[in-house]
């Protein structure tokens, strides 16, 4: 069993450093994808398309190489569900939106898709934090 | 143990800056941190119409929306059905032309999406963003 959890760690964490590496090669259409939301101001949607990538690039990198686990699991719950709401507001308010979350590959997904695999991703990693939650605990009852 | 995973967050968000500050340094002259759509990309009204016939109009609103007005002698050329209609206004097009995108207002993306798709897949030069956008041009002309 603790292999399928490791698997699906790297598989997360592989994941997150593609979708941080396609947005780090074009900022600028990045900035311009959260700038489509219509949430937040340029200035602050452009600056954002420089630090996200690299974040979910670190957080991705603390999946497979688990170091720093728990705060990158921690940091891209919260980012997924940052996400998922935002997708949503988007669509209650009449947005065509493209996430741009995976470059091209992602451009034509619909809203259905788009929230089936965030929520997808997001039990993903809700179940790699309850299990190393569990795994900790263990440890601390045999310390 | 209880507060493990805040301290590694705030770790990761602070090693993160580091890349994200060199990044921003690299591409510190070709972004536009103040504007969507970089000034030197737009043009107004005044502007676009002083161009006369060396200009041309490509309204990047839904169909139904060019159907209802449109500026006189503008091209539909939306995303809904951008093959089709890219392959309607091309032959329009000349190099000595200038391309005047519009969308609904100021605040839509559709001509500034039109606009970057005419000049990276279309290879077309010149394409400029009406400022103020379709409710822009009606303030001017009605």
């Amino acid at each position: 069993m603790k292999f399928v959890w490791r698997i699906l760690g790297l598989s997360m964490g592989g994941i997150f450093i593609y979708a941080g590496v396609v947005k780090v090669l074009d900022p600028v259409q990045f900035g311009l994808d959260i700038d489509n939301y219509k949430i937040l101001p340029w200035f602050v949607s452009v600056r954002l398309a420089f630090y996200l990538p690299w974040l979910e690039i670190l957080c991705g990198l603390s999946l497979i190489l688990g170091f720093l686990y728990r705060g990158g699991l921690s940091i891209l719950m919260a980012l997924v569900l940052v996400f998922i709401g935002a997708t949503i507001a988007a669509k209650a308010r009449g947005l065509d939106i493209t996430c741009g979350c995976f470059g091209h590959a992602s451009q034509h997904w619909s809203f259905a898709q788009h929230m089936a695999i965030d929520l997808g991703i997001f039990f993903a990693l809700v179940a790699l934090l309850w299990i190393e939650l569990v795994r900790g605990a263990h440890h601390d009852q045999k310390d | 143990m209880k507060f493990r995973a805040v301290g590694e967050a705030f770790v990761i968000i602070a090693l993160a800056c580091l890349p994200a500050i060199g990044e921003g340094f690299y591409f510190r002259d070709k972004v536009s941190w103040q504007s969507p759509i970089p000034e030197s990309e737009l043009v107004t009204v005044d502007q676009a119409r002083a161009w006369g016939s060396g200009a041309i109009w490509v309204d990047a609103r839904p169909d139904d929306e060019f159907a209802a007005d449109h500026v006189p002698g503008a091209f539909s050329l939306n995303e809904d059905r951008w093959n089709e209609l890219l392959q309607q206004f091309l032959p329009n097009w000349s190099p000595d032309k200038k391309v005047v995108v519009y969308c609904s207002a100021q605040s839509c993306n559709a001509a500034r999406d039109v606009a970057k798709r005419l000049r990276d897949e279309a290879q077309l030069k010149d394409v400029f963003v009406l400022k103020g956008g379709w409710e822009e041009w009606l303030k001017k002309h009605r």
